[in-house]
């Protein structure tokens, strides 16, 4: 774990610069007539890019929060640090923007069971997703989300998948995964076999529709409802198969089962679970492998370093610095201060 | 005005790039008799609109919410000051901050006048 204070403040400080950015841009976004999604989707842009830059570490504190409850509720079985290392395999190829023609609304049931579990995403068995730039909000909206159930973070899996942590109002949290694929590899924490669900699974898979248009893949996934045993799926049958976007609507009222409507049925639903035959890690290896090649080549990892000066002091040769409020960029990652004093030779 | 001097860090170029792809998009709307239509996603004046947020937003961030000090060495192989702008590149540089050392061959240090620029507030 980091353990340089340097590396605390520094996410930090940027998702809070981040937020009052997006916030005091949002009156002239509106003033140009310009929509909110389009506001969500620069956010989310700007946060893939500073974490697909690996100059922030540990960019998503809620990824620890999230390690942290998993451990706490005693299903240690599939949990992975995630490491420092974000392989990503996302990018850009969606380059046509998610319409928000969805009209799906999803409600998560009142969870039940015990305290509310989060699916951690084994690094290894994420794979094929490609994550849309789908922002948090864009994806509530699109998936019209209750009021109630927000789209809390943003989290980077080893493998570069964009999941989004969903908040709902009675307090659970689920992983929202934006995807563009059918291929959904997760692992779920085991906790109710296929019989003893008690809360109703919404799930969807919303497949792009063929036309070349891809509206909105997402996959809500509660806790419970998946089990993956060894290489085989299973995908408990409380769920809803792929609904059309534009057409089905889910809806869950209490404990009761969810009533899905769909009026296409898109591509299938297709879980993997990869375990031994996984061919992705060997990908996610040599990404690794180039990272350290990256540095040991002659492609210097410069430094670089804005700031303000308060004072340049020259006498002879010898030079002094006196810098303030500075964002420094060091052998590839940020370092922040507000005050830097130096002395140089020249 | 804000120095736009954060503009070509990580946070600065992540918006930028963000920026820029918004603006290269079209939203292509479909409907049923196949006509199509683009507009841009958001306008060059828009984005430019948030950078200057931008830019009073990480002044103000780093002026009131970071306080740490740095402390470096190395030698200076270059100086400049042109339109109040000093530019350096230092070779061997060493940064010490209370928890580490970075070293780094060579470093490039853009620096604007700072003393016009509200000092640290003292909260």
């Amino acid at each position: 774990m980091a353990n340089s204070a340097n590396t605390n403040t520094v996410p930090k400080l940027y998702r809070s610069v981040i937020e009052d950015v997006i916030n005091d841009v949002r009156d002239i976004f509106l003033d140009d007539g310009v929509d909110e999604q389009v506001l969500m989707e620069l956010k989310t842009l700007w946060e893939n890019k500073l974490m697909q830059s690996r100059a922030v570490d540990g960019f998503h504190s809620e990824e620890q929060q999230l390690l942290l409850q998993v451990q706490q509720q005693h299903q240690p079985q599939q949990q992975q640090h995630h490491h420092h290392h974000h392989h990503q395999q996302a990018q850009p190829q969606q380059t046509v923007p998610q319409q928000a023609q969805t009209q799906q609304v999803l409600i998560p049931a009142s969870q039940q069971a015990a305290a509310p579990q989060v699916i951690v995403p084994d690094s290894k068995l994420i794979q094929h997703m490609n994550a849309s730039n789908m922002s948090a909000a864009a994806t509530a909206a699109t998936l019209a989300l209750p009021a109630g159930v927000t789209p809390v973070q943003q989290i980077l899996t080893n493998s570069g998948q964009l999941l989004q942590v969903v908040r709902a109002a009675n307090g659970a949290q689920y992983i929202f995964q934006p995807q563009q694929s059918v291929v959904l590899q997760q692992q779920v924490i085991p906790q109710m076999q296929p019989g003893g669900v008690q809360a109703p699974v919404i799930q969807q898979v919303l497949a792009p529709l063929p036309g070349g248009i891809s509206p909105q893949t997402g996959v809500i996934i509660q806790p419970q409802q998946i089990l993956f045993t060894g290489n085989k799926t299973q995908v408990i049958p409380t769920t809803v198969a792929a609904p059309t976007p534009a057409q089905a609507q889910i809806t869950a009222t209490g404990q009761q089962q969810p009533q899905a409507q769909p009026a296409q049925q898109q591509a299938p639903l297709v879980l993997q679970v990869d375990g031994t035959g996984d061919t992705s890690s060997e990908e996610d290896e040599d990404e690794e492998e180039d990272y350290d090649d990256d540095e040991e080549e002659d492609k210097e990892k410069d430094g670089a370093e804005d700031g303000q000066v308060e004072e340049i002091h020259r006498s002879k040769n010898k030079w002094k610095f006196h810098l303030k409020d500075g964002i420094m960029n060091l052998n590839g990652r940020d370092y922040i201060f507000s005050k830097a004093i130096g002395d140089a030779e020249w | 005005m804000a120095y736009q001097l954060y503009r070509n860090t990580t946070l600065g170029n992540s918006l930028q790039e963000s920026l820029d792809e918004l603006i290269q998009r079209s939203s292509l709307r479909g409907c049923v008799t196949f006509t199509f239509s683009q507009s841009q996603q958001i306008t060059p004046q828009l984005a430019l609109q948030v950078l200057l947020q931008f830019d009073k937003a990480i002044n103000s961030a780093l002026a009131q919410r970071v306080r740490n000090r740095v402390n470096f060495r190395g030698s200076l192989n270059t100086y400049r000051f042109c339109d109040n702008v000093w530019t350096f590149v230092l070779n061997d540089v060493e940064f010490r901050e209370v928890t580490e050392l970075i070293k780094v061959d060579k470093v490039k240090i853009v620096a604007c006048d700072g003393k016009n620029t509200g000092s640290n507030t003292t909260e």
